[in-house]
């Protein structure tokens, strides 16, 4: 490796290893409690998925430069030299990580794996191996905001195309999904799909809400990418639009990651506090059940339905009784999947992985936990409110024909939800 | 326009949810030859920004993005 391109690595390593990083760096007892809690590890049997593993290719860097021992007796210190093969097992454990955070609960030091190999895909991205899917989706996100004028008038189609499904399946001429209203109180940040917009109009119309629908997605790239300023440029996007509308709200769609950017990290990123009040779309449809501005019927929903924490909303996001609320609301055959809550197998779809072909075979592997958890619960209906969880456990489901029907939390309410509308709402609804 | 176009790939993306038909465009790109042309037919309506952002930002060309019926279609050519 270059003298240059070291530098420019263990500047990467200097400038993002700050005092709780560091302590990682020193505290691992190597006991591998984490090997049992990761999915991956757990699936493929693969020493290069084990999280301490994963953590300890920085370690070694960090103990080469920074660490006094290690740069003068490396070879006992395990020191080594961030080299091409180094750099290559680091993508592949880096990029397949879901971030799922189950190895940091079971770790006795609460080590944040995870949180480490923040740093890994920096140095990654610094030395030119970045995953490139992920650059590019987080590309494309960036030159929409750049250039939203251009991408205004297929929006607005779609919008309206959108609202005359919401009509459709209310019955109530007047429903629509609201662009660029101001003064609304809640600013609805969907992701790209419509199946993410049409039951949220239908539930946010029919509850009575003040609100509008944003111009981007809520999705972010740049995240998993590993990029923080792809990933602070992609969100201000929305709050940049959040405060020109004059919003009070913004309100985030079943997405998992969407949820802990804009309510954690943004303000990390940033610099800039989030200036908004954040709430995931399932803690406003639970309010609107209890407060009865929405109606739903209980048992419309045949079959036995269970519910999948997904790991941004649950153990990283602490929302855990709202949608089980909801489903609760909608179904008298509810069936906790087990464990779950902040133990809850991660399914093996998140991270981004689902957009890497190269991480096929690993992220099929790993969903063995969760295809077991779901077989044991005899339920045959899921409720996943993750965009890459259902993704992940629709492709489980027909690898292994566990005869499931998957849905959206909020597709759910919409199905349960009495309509004075006709046969064709029935239909749109499905 | 889409009767003109030597198309080189074609993609069925109906039913996949954005941003999948923007991952598989991209995936697919380097299956035809720089020039060539993908034909993708996709279901999401998110797809009509998607793809042309993601072309713009990779340096592709959309040649042409058009709704018919249900189904949005697409011929994205490979510049590089
Ligand atoms: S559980 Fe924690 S301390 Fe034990 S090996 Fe894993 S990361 Fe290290
Ligand atoms: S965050 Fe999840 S996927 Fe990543 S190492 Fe820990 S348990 Fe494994």
């Amino acid at each position: 490796m270059e003298a240059q391109q070291l530098t420019t690595l263990t500047g990467v390593i200097d400038k993002k290893m700050n005092r709780q990083l560091k302590q990682y760096m020193d505290i691992c007892a190597r006991c591998a409690i984490c090997k049992d809690a990761c999915h991956q590890y757990v699936g493929t049997g693969d020493f290069t998925y084990l999280p301490a593993r994963r953590a300890e290719l920085i370690r070694q860097i960090y103990k080469k430069y920074f660490d006094k021992a290690g740069r003068f007796v490396p070879a006992l210190y395990e020191a080594r030299d961030p080299d091409e093969n180094l750099l290559d097992e680091l993508y592949e454990s880096t990029y397949a990580c879901t971030g799922c955070r189950r190895c940091m609960y079971y770790c006795p030091f609460s080590i944040d794996t995870a949180w480490i190999l923040s740093v890994a895909k920096a140095i990654l991205i610094a030395a030119g191996r970045g995953n490139e899917m992920l650059g590019q989706l987080a590309d494309a996100a960036i030159f929409k905001g750049d250039n939203a004028a251009m991408f205004e008038g297929v929006m607005l189609s779609g919008f309206e195309d959108i609202s005359e499904e919401v009509r459709a399946i209310t019955g109530n001429p007047e429903h629509q999904v609201h662009v660029n209203k101001e003064g609304a109180d809640i600013l609805y940040v969907a992701l790209a799909g419509a199946h993410s917009i049409r039951p949220a109009a239908v539930i946010f119309e029919e509850a009575g809400e003040s609100w509008t629908i944003s111009m981007f997605e809520a999705a972010n790239y740049g995240y998993f990418y590993g990029d923080a300023e792809k990933a602070r440029l992609i969100t201000k996007r929305y709050i940049d639009e959040a405060k020109r509308l004059g919003v009070k709200e913004i309100v985030v769609p079943e997405c998992g990651h969407a949820y802990r950017v804009a309510e954690i990290f943004y303000e990390a990123w940033s610099g800039e506090p989030m200036p908004f009040k954040v709430s995931h779309i399932l803690e406003k449809v639970d309010e609107y059940i209890k407060a009865g501005r929405i109606t739903v019927d209980r048992d419309k929903i045949d079959g036995t339905v269970t519910y999948h924490d997904p790991c941004q909303i649950g153990r990283n996001g602490g929302v855990f009784d709202a949608p089980r609320d909801i489903v609760r609301a909608v179904t008298s055959r509810f069936v906790e999947l087990t464990p779950n809550r902040e133990q809850q197998w991660c399914c093996g779809g998140g991270g981004g992985i689902v957009a890497m072909e190269e991480f096929k075979d690993v992220r099929l592997k790993s969903g063995g936990k969760k295809v077991e958890q779901l077989k044991a619960s005899g339920a045959s209906v899921l409720a996943c409110p993750c965009e890459n969880c259902r993704l992940q456990i629709e492709e489980l489901n027909e690898v292994h024909g566990l005869g499931l029907e998957v849905w959206q939390v909020i597709d759910l309410v919409v199905a349960a939800m009495p309509f004075k509308a006709t046969p064709e709402a029935d239909a749109a609804t499905m | 326009m889409s009767d003109d176009v030597k198309v080189d790939l074609e993609l069925d993306l109906k039913g996949l949810l954005c941003p999948l038909p923007m991952v598989k465009v991209s995936q697919n790109i380097t299956n035809v030859p720089v020039g060539g042309v993908i034909r993708a037919v996709a279901t999401d309506p998110g797809a009509m920004a998607d793809i042309p952002a993601w072309a713009q930002s990779t340096g592709n060309e959309v040649l042409s993005a058009e709704k018919e019926g249900a189904e949005f279609v697409f011929l994205v050519k490979r510049l590089k």
